[in-house]
């Protein structure tokens, strides 16, 4: 009773997340072409070009990948072959134990679960899925590029798995030691006429089967050992393998053993049948709205990419692809333990700048879930220091277009006038000079100044310069301007004398120092050893500490 | 001659064809190249976050001193950078200490002794301009290049070591050797104006146009490219320029393994001269016909 409720309940939960999902996929916008479409435009498009791909020669590459890209999960060998031995257990494991649980008994007439191969097989896949899921876990709590992109829901789903597994070879273990099991089997299956039938037979089970009868209950002796075998050859033996076959479940209930009658007295055979069931229709429920959900969406994907290039792709499909992109990561953090810059972390402590971090970031800000002006800036920092190295993209074992989802943010990101994080730095560096600019301050430079600007040591040499303004007649910016002066604000020798009056807000302030296309042509030619072209660097620096952009998390 | 290949971050999706050909001629050259996963050379960080510049650009250099392997890389600005970096390591011992404190976590270490050579050091230098010509089968005739030497290549000269600061040549020889004809121009040590264009791209489109007609102005046929940035510079000008009668430009921009590849008898294809902007098939034409 309880079992079908929590069933028809998990699956009814099933059908409408996942029906929730689709809808999702049809509304999230990425990008801000994405919003030009109805879901209406997106479902028909889509809709077009998989029936277009299905009828063209792209069918035969589209189950190549699904077999190598889904069965074997080649593309999560460029990660780490650790990464695809842990998700090859997990995934066979599972598949396995689904089979076995769910269409074994369905598709196979003579199906008995506690026969062989199923008795052994079941076993395996649980060993194989509860490895997979402990490497996992492993990797997750050891390796730091790992461990910084592990949340708890990472670690929530493998704990999951593990207690699906764990909770089936304590059921079967205590299955097998159970008295109560044993005589429910006899008054089910046996056909015992005499007295001591029971004891008989409960001789051989004791001795061969495991069941832990309770001290003197089940006299020992060779006549009834051998009436025993001949009811259990009778009545039991089409049934029943050797419980050793069960290799994890077995060890397990010898544990047990010397607990039977305690485990009896709380009928623990019954609570971790209802553990186990209700760990797994658990399971099915939350699947649309966890990462298990890339069982369905991660081989779609995998398929579409290889149908057809994204930028081929109509843009009403293409809206489509990346809203469900969103939901194809499973967060294995491959991404961002090869990203090109990820170091950028340990002194911009901003996780947005990892990819799986900034991809769960899109997700929340396209759902409209965050408090979107605090959200936009630390994004804005992520998605600028990203180089599009085409890395993420490349590796991604779910084959999500990284590169894409990032090109768009950042225009969704420019339209909510969040542009690049340098340009921003630029803009509020050159309105904390604006007001100091009118009324002419004067003041000696002050240590701490200095100080600030020792980031690269050599910041000092501006002090040197005595106003021959070679640097700025050898500047190819200062050449591009009709009117530099009034374009640029300072020209690079009078930030650099500005440097040694300490007059910091202006030469953060002035639009050279953003301007500057670091060619180090100044520097070159400066007949003092100024490096000036490392102060302009340095200045920036000071403008994004001092702005905090460095600090922002 | 081995060498970790430092690709750098813009090459894989937007210049591929730079890649292409830098691996097919330098194979042909018997460098071998060897693959690491490196990590950003930090360049790009360097203008608003200092400290992860040098632990980028460390950590790259780090793991190829692992393999004990010199470093070469095709794009000018990760040169630049490794060496700009090298030299602040160089100099700050303290700087030096704190970035080897973080990179001890996953069991690295920046000793110093690793060299950075762009590729066109491995081709001048390790390979040499006698082996070059004996490699050029069919050399050009009547191609005058501009030649862009790349700012951050040649300067801060104390730091990078390209080439003789005060009589540029290197580049020179290569294409020489292939039977081009440098040209005199007003933008061969100039920038492109790829680092300003996140902040400035009007300021960053007039710069790398105005290499581009200075080049035309110079009557060279092409613009000899040696970066991966100032390449992506030149293809978007181009895209943004209308059709050839209109625009006053060189008539495109050719990455130097290309020009080479193409006279040593590799096809257009082996060099990925199709994947230019615009189409570098055209250099074809310039070959001496037999």
């Amino acid at each position: 009773m309880l079992f079908d409720v929590a069933l028809y309940t998990s699956l009814a939960v099933l059908v409408a997340g996942l029906a929730y999902k689709l809808g999702r996929w049809l509304t999230t916008s990425i990008g801000p072409e994405s919003r030009n479409y109805t879901p209406a435009q997106r479902l028909s498009a889509s809709l077009k070009g998989l029936a277009r791909a299905l009828g063209s020669r792209s069918l035969g590459p589209m189950m190549a990948a699904l077999v190598s890209d889904g069965l074997f999960q080649r593309r999560s060998l460029g990660h780490s072959r650790w990464a695809w031995a842990a998700h090859m257990l997990i995934f066979w494991g599972m598949m396995g134990l689904i089979f076995l649980h769910a269409l074994g008994p369905v598709l196979i007439p003579s199906f008995t679960a506690t026969l062989n191969p199923w008795l052994f097989l079941r076993n395996l896949f649980g060993v194989m899925l509860l490895a997979g899921a402990v490497m996992a876990l492993w990797r997750r709590l050891r390796l730091p590029g790992l461990r910084r992109t592990t949340h708890w829901a990472d670690r929530a789903a493998l704990a999951l798995l593990a207690l699906l597994v764990l909770s089936g070879f304590a059921l079967e273990g205590a299955k097998i030691i159970s008295v109560h099991s044993f005589d429910q089997m006899i008054e089910e299956y046996g056909s015992l006429a005499e007295d001591n039938d029971r004891a008989a037979l409960g001789q051989v089970w004791r001795e061969h089967y495991g069941v832990a009868f309770p001290q003197g209950q089940v006299p020992a002796g060779l006549e009834l050992m051998e009436q025993g075998l001949e009811l259990h050859q009778d009545s039991c033996v089409d049934c029943h393998d050797m419980p050793q076959w069960a290799f994890a479940s077995w060890p397990l209930s010898r544990a047990m053993a010397p607990m039977a009658g305690w485990l009896e007295s709380v009928r623990a055979a019954l609570w971790l049948y209802y553990l186990h069931f209700l760990a797994a229709f658990a399971a099915l429920a939350i699947l649309p709205f966890s990462k298990f959900l890339h069982i369905f969406t991660g081989p779609l994907l995998l398929m579409i990419r290889v149908a057809v290039p994204r930028e081929d792709m109509d843009p009403a499909a293409r809206a489509l692809v990346r809203a469900l992109e969103l939901d194809v990561c499973t967060h294995c953090g491959a991404c961002s333990v090869h990203c090109s810059v990820a170091e950028a972390v340990n002194h911009v402590p901003n996780l947005a700048v990892l990819p799986s971090e900034k991809l769960m970031a899109l997700g929340r800000l396209a759902r409209g879930k965050t408090d979107y002006g605090e959200m936009l800036d630390v994004m804005r920092q992520g998605a600028y220091m990203c180089t599009s190295c085409l890395r993420c993209t490349l590796l991604c074992p779910v084959g999500i277009n990284l590169q894409d989802l990032w090109f768009a943010m950042k225009d969704d990101l420019e339209e909510a006038g969040y542009g690049p994080t340098s340009r921003a730095v630029a803009g509020q560096a050159g309105e904390s000079a604006g007001p100091s600019r009118k009324v002419a301050p004067f003041k000696v430079a002050s240590g701490d100044f200095q100080r600030d600007l020792g980031l690269s040591v050599q910041s000092g040499s501006f002090r040197n310069c005595y106003r021959c303004a070679t640097c700025s007649n050898s500047c190819p910016v200062v050449f591009s301007y009709e009117n530099p002066k009034e374009e640029l604000d300072l020209l690079p020798h009078q930030i650099m004398h500005s440097l040694g009056l300490g007059l910091s807000d202006e030469a953060l302030g002035a639009r050279m120092t953003w301007y500057c296309l670091t060619c180090y042509r100044c520097q070159e030619a400066c007949p003092q050893g100024v490096k000036v072209a490392d102060v302009l660097y340095e200045l920036r620096n000071l403008a994004a500490a001092r702005q905090g952009q460095g600090e922002s998390c | 001659m081995k060498y970790a290949l430092f690709l750098g971050c813009k090459i894989p999706y937007y210049v591929p064809h730079y890649e292409t050909a830098t691996r097919r001629v330098l194979g042909e050259l018997g460098v071998e190249l060897v693959d690491l996963e490196f990590p950003c050379c930090g360049y790009p960080m360097r203008h608003l976050y200092f400290r992860s510049y040098m632990l980028s650009a460390a950590r790259g250099l780090a793991l190829a001193e692992a393999q004990d392997l010199n470093i070469t890389t095709p794009c000018k600005c990760c040169f630049g950078a490794l060496k700009r970096a090298q030299k602040f390591l160089a100099d700050n011992p303290e700087l030096l200490q704190d970035v080897n404190a973080e990179l001890a976590a996953e069991g690295l270490k920046y000793s110093g002794k690793v060299q950075v050579r762009h590729i066109l050091q491995v081709m001048h230098g390790d390979v040499g301009l006698a082996e070059l010509k004996s490699r050029v089968v069919r050399p050009y005739e009547r191609l005058k290049a501009a030649i862009l030497y790349g700012c951050h290549a040649v300067r801060p000269s104390e730091v990078t070591h390209f080439d003789d600061p005060s009589n540029l040549h290197l580049i020179d020889d290569l294409v020489e050797v292939t039977g081009a004809t440098p040209v005199t121009w007003a933008g061969r040590v100039s920038c492109c104006g790829a680092p300003v264009r996140e902040r400035n791209e009007e300021l960053a489109l007039a710069t790398i146009r105005r290499r581009l007609s200075e080049a035309r102005e110079a009557k060279a046929d092409i613009l000899v490219i040696n970066c991966a940035y100032s390449q992506m510079q030149a293809e978007w000008a181009y895209s943004l320029a209308g059709p050839p009668p209109q625009r006053e430009l060189v008539e495109g921009p050719v990455l130097y393994p290309q020009l080479l590849g193409l006279s040593m008898g590799l096809t257009a294809k082996d060099v990925a001269l199709d994947r230019n902007t615009p189409n570098g098939e055209y250099l074809i034409s310039f070959l001496r016909r037999d």
